[in-house]
């Protein structure tokens, strides 16, 4: 008896090798940065490739035409913007020419999350299109290695590391755009040279020379000064950048669900925007952080199994290797920027700061490194406020946040918003982050003149010395933390370092 | 402990590893999230400790929530996950000394092996977390009391592992305690939990023989373990019960090779799955454990005849039965079974709209159920000798 005739799994239909240069990979949930760039890297590879339209409101309506009820709202934009997407290819196209010319891949992740669950959701919608002979692939987030039926996409290590390297690169230029934009004389110059940028490292993902097919592509990429090129030549862009760090603004750290964090649209309310609106400094989240947290739960995980594990020793030498020539890399990039963008944070470190108050196996979304993140940011003067966006009904950060209320008993002084976005409430939304943006403002000012008085400063006199010394303004300088949150308190104090002859 | 058992421990226990009486320790122990599936391993485990006595909470209710969890809770959640904060609450005015909240990663599931993973719900897993906050925010609520609060990460999917976290959780608690005993503990525990396990499907088979016998319609539900707790399923079940119809549940159908063959077998023969457990032909994201045996379950209710109607219960915002809700429907209503869903269950028992959505389902069972026996009988090998009793 076949008990489910009518159902069955979706099983997308072979993409064949020879299917690669007429169909065109189609992709999405992340910043359009680090989508361009993820576009350079597989043309390097030979896939046509072109990311989703950019998230709009409309996008979450269309959602919850097509998935099932109670979806969170990361769920119910994605899958509305893939069916705008289909939906517009199939007027331009007809429905032969989407489901012939396209596949759309995503990745899976997180286990029993609904992350790992969103191709169900994406289902709903190919049927609602009917379009259940569209192709649709679900990638292991953390495989080097692995193909579709057919061979049309194979994810090998030169295609990983690539992606990696876009990923990387997206991420850097992210935080040199949030650190700059709010400082930029010239308005509107920032984004200018962020599209520069973007440019140009799009242009060497996808030059990206193919030396080596797995080890020795490994070792390429590793020790290769082919990216650090590059990014000198985006730093020159960013030399021109003139800004005034004489402006005390709070520093915002954003954690909470991956897409939500990430993203930079209507999804999130364009959160990030608006807080640059409202005058603060934004410290968005890099996708790097998110990776090596996955690296080291590995690696959590294996100290734990160690009596229980055959070749230990080598499976923790392997695997302490893997997360070091991590951090270097994105290192290395970071110094090629004048380190301007941050530096990664200790993933040990950040699992012993939620030790109290969340387990560090409690694995699904971002498991302990909110509270780890939050912590982090307060231990090391990285910003005045905490400001986590969590989808409404996100599973595993209800908890997380839930556990923050005795974070804040012990550490009253921390400055935390969580926001749950619903995607239609805008709000209220941004009428709660208000509330905290207010006093973290008070602080950022109290800072920075604490920081005046104490140098003997005016600023008038940081002026002048900012004229002698046109270089200090430049976005690329590398100002120094002295112990202060606040990007102008820091620049105060180094400037009378410097008045000093001291640095 | 029965007599038999108290010598099968003896028996197993190694040299040197004589239990210690530990009768000052009483542990209390929340009825909440897995601990529904899970609680004989507790019982077993804590008692090869030697422990005074086990206490559970209460079954949730209104009332508990109301009078021990209120203003506890920091987050807006599904009910089952805050109404730990109720469990948590009463037990504080228990005569305990040890509270015991098991954060339960991974749950051992029959259909591991056949699935990716056996995890837990992300939010069942971190509730603890989240709702032990409420209680130390303020102060700690705990040490006021002289209790002291543990937390073991509970992964039941990595066995070896379990005995490790839960001695490190425990040793703080209980001093003399060594790794030794725990493993023991932790042995007698899964001992407990399997003949838990078996006895329930013994049970379900019992049922099921009785309407192949009487040719009579059961009723499935398909919902999370916690369900059957009367203060989060409502007791939906017991209301089809009243009406005279017999319920099973999918977490504890009998697993016999020969019923399952004559369910599934042309679907192995065939190569769709590759075994009655596979699930991989309608779930393929199969990490979940509650999850994956829900949609087990709606596989084997659309195949057995005399499961004539599924009902599905489903907690407000539960974000785990979120993308199964079309595939689990689909599957069971693909057979002409009749498909029922109870959905946003939360805090307050409609009482009313239940028993009259019960009744319109009895009338429909009552309709229908022959046709959809002899309709789902057809599709099938003749029936197996062993389902029937004379």
């Amino acid at each position: 008896m076949r008990g489910q005739q009518d159902y069955l799994a979706y099983r997308p239909r072979p993409f064949r090798k020879e299917e690669r240069s007429k169909v065109t990979l189609l992709y999405g949930g992340l910043t359009w940065k680090h989508e361009r760039l993820l576009q350079g890297a597989l043309e390097n590879m030979g896939y046509r490739a072109k990311p989703l339209p950019q998230i709009e409101r409309k996008d979450l309506d269309i959602g919850k035409e097509f998935v099932d009820v109670g979806a969170c709202c990361p769920t119910t934009f994605t899958a509305g913007n893939l069916a705008r997407t289909l939906e517009t290819l199939k007027k331009e196209e007809g429905e032969d020419g989407v489901k012939e010319n396209y596949v759309f891949v995503t990745v899976g992740a997180c286990g029993p999350c609904r992350f790992g669950q969103y191709h169900e959701s994406y289902e709903r919608v190919l049927e609602g299109l009917n379009l259940r002979e569209f192709r649709m692939y679900l990638l292991d987030l953390m495989r080097m290695e692995q193909a579709v039926e057919g061979g049309g996409l194979e994810i090998n290590t030169p295609l990983t590391l690539g992606l990696f390297m876009g990923m990387f690169l997206g991420d850097l230029i992210t935080d040199m755009e949030y650190s700059t934009r709010p400082y930029e004389k010239e308005q509107g110059k920032t984004d200018k040279v962020v599209e520069e940028s973007i440019q140009i490292l799009y242009e060497a993902l996808k030059n990206r020379p193919l030396r080596g097919k797995k080890w020795g592509n490994l070792l390429w990429h590793l020790f290769t000064d082919y990216f650090t090129k590059a990014l000198k030549e985006v730093k020159k862009l960013w030399d021109e950048v003139e800004v005034d760090r004489l402006q005390p603004k709070p520093k915002v750290k954003i954690t909470g669900e991956f897409w939500l964090q990430t993203h930079e649209g209507e999804g999130n309310y364009n959160i990030k925007r608006w807080l640059e609106r409202e005058g603060a400094e934004v410290i968005p989240p890099p996708v790097a952080v998110w990776m090596d947290y996955l690296i080291h739960m590995e690696i959590f995980k294996l100290e734990d199994a160690k009596p229980f594990v055959k070749g230990y020793f080598l499976k923790k030498t392997v695997a302490t290797l893997v997360a070091y020539l991590y951090r270097r890399t994105y290192d290395r990039l970071r110094k090629a920027l004048g380190n301007i963008p941050n530096p990664l944070p200790s993933q040990r470190e950040l699992r012993r700061l939620a030790e109290p108050y969340f387990h560090y196996r409690l694995t699904g979304g971002e498991g302990h490194m909110l509270i780890g993140k939050a912590l982090y940011a307060l231990k090391h003067k990285q910003a005045h406020m905490i400001c986590e966006l969590s989808p409404y009904g996100c599973l595993p950060n209800t908890m997380s946040v839930g556990a923050m209320a005795k974070v804040l008993a012990d550490y009253p002084h921390l400055l935390y918003a969580p926001i749950e976005v619903k995607g239609d409430a805008e709000v209220h939304a941004l009428s709660r982050c208000q509330m905290v943006l207010t006093e973290a403002k008070k602080r950022a000012k109290e800072e920075f003149y604490q920081v005046l008085e104490m140098t003997g400063l005016t600023l008038e006199r940081i002026r002048e010395f900012e004229e002698d010394n046109p270089h200090i303004r430049r976005a690329t300088y590398h100002v120094p933390r002295y112990g202060f949150v606040g990007t102008a308190a820091n620049y105060v104090y180094h400037v009378a370092q410097l008045m000093r002859g001291r640095r | 402990m029965s007599f038999l058992t108290s010598l099968t421990l003896l028996k197993r226990r190694p040299s040197g590893t004589e239990r210690k009486s530990r009768e000052w320790v009483k542990v209390g122990i929340p009825r909440f999230l897995n601990v529904w599936g899970t609680a004989p391993f507790w019982t077993a485990f804590f008692q090869s400790l030697g422990v005074g006595k086990v206490v559970f909470s209460s079954e949730t209710s209104e009332e508990q929530y109301r009078t021990y969890g209120k203003g506890r809770v920091t987050m807006d959640s599904c009910y089952p996950v805050k109404a730990l904060a109720g469990h948590i609450g009463e037990l504080l005015h228990k005569d305990i000394n040890l509270l015991v909240v098991p954060m339960i990663y991974s749950l051992p599931s029959f259909l591991k092996g056949y699935v990716q993973d056996t995890l837990s719900c992300t939010r069942v897993m971190m509730a603890p977390e989240n709702i032990k906050a409420g209680f130390l925010r303020e102060g700690d609520e705990f040490a006021k009391r002289g209790i002291r609060y543990v937390s073991p990460f509970v992964p039941f999917g990595e066995p070896e592992l379990l005995p490790l976290y839960l001695y490190r959780a425990l040793r703080s608690a209980i001093e003399d305690i060594t790794m030794e005993e725990v493993k023991l503990a932790v042995e007698e525990g899964f001992k407990a939990l399997r003949e838990f396990d078996r006895k329930a499907r013994e049970l379900s088979l019992k049922i099921i023989r009785w309407c192949t016998t009487n040719n009579r319609p059961a009723v499935l539900i398909l919902a999370r373990p916690y369900h059957m707790d009367p203060g989060i399923g409502h007791e939906i079940d017991a209301e089809f019960q009243l009406l005279g119809y017999p319920v099973l549940w999918y977490n504890y159908l009998p697993l016999e090779d020969w019923l399952l063959n004559w369910l599934f077998g042309k679907d192995v023969e065939e190569g769709r799955i590759r075994h009655p457990l596979d699930i991989s032909d309608v779930w393929t994201s199969s990490y979940s454990s509650n999850t994956n045996e829900i949609i087990w379950g709606a596989k084997f209710g659309s195949r057995l005849p005399w499961i004539t109607a599924v009902i599905r219960l489903s907690s407000y915002e539960c974000g785990m039965d979120q993308p199964t809700f079309t595939p689990v429907q689909r599957i069971v209503e693909s057979s002409g079974t009749m498909f029922f869903k109870f959905g946003e269950l939360d805090e307050t028992k409609p009482s009313g709209s239940v028993r009259i959505r019960v009744e319109t389902i009895a009338y429909y069972l009552q309709q229908y159920s022959q046709k959809i026996i002899e309709a789902k009988l057809k599709r099938l090998p003749p029936v197996p000798h062993q389902l029937v009793v004379y």
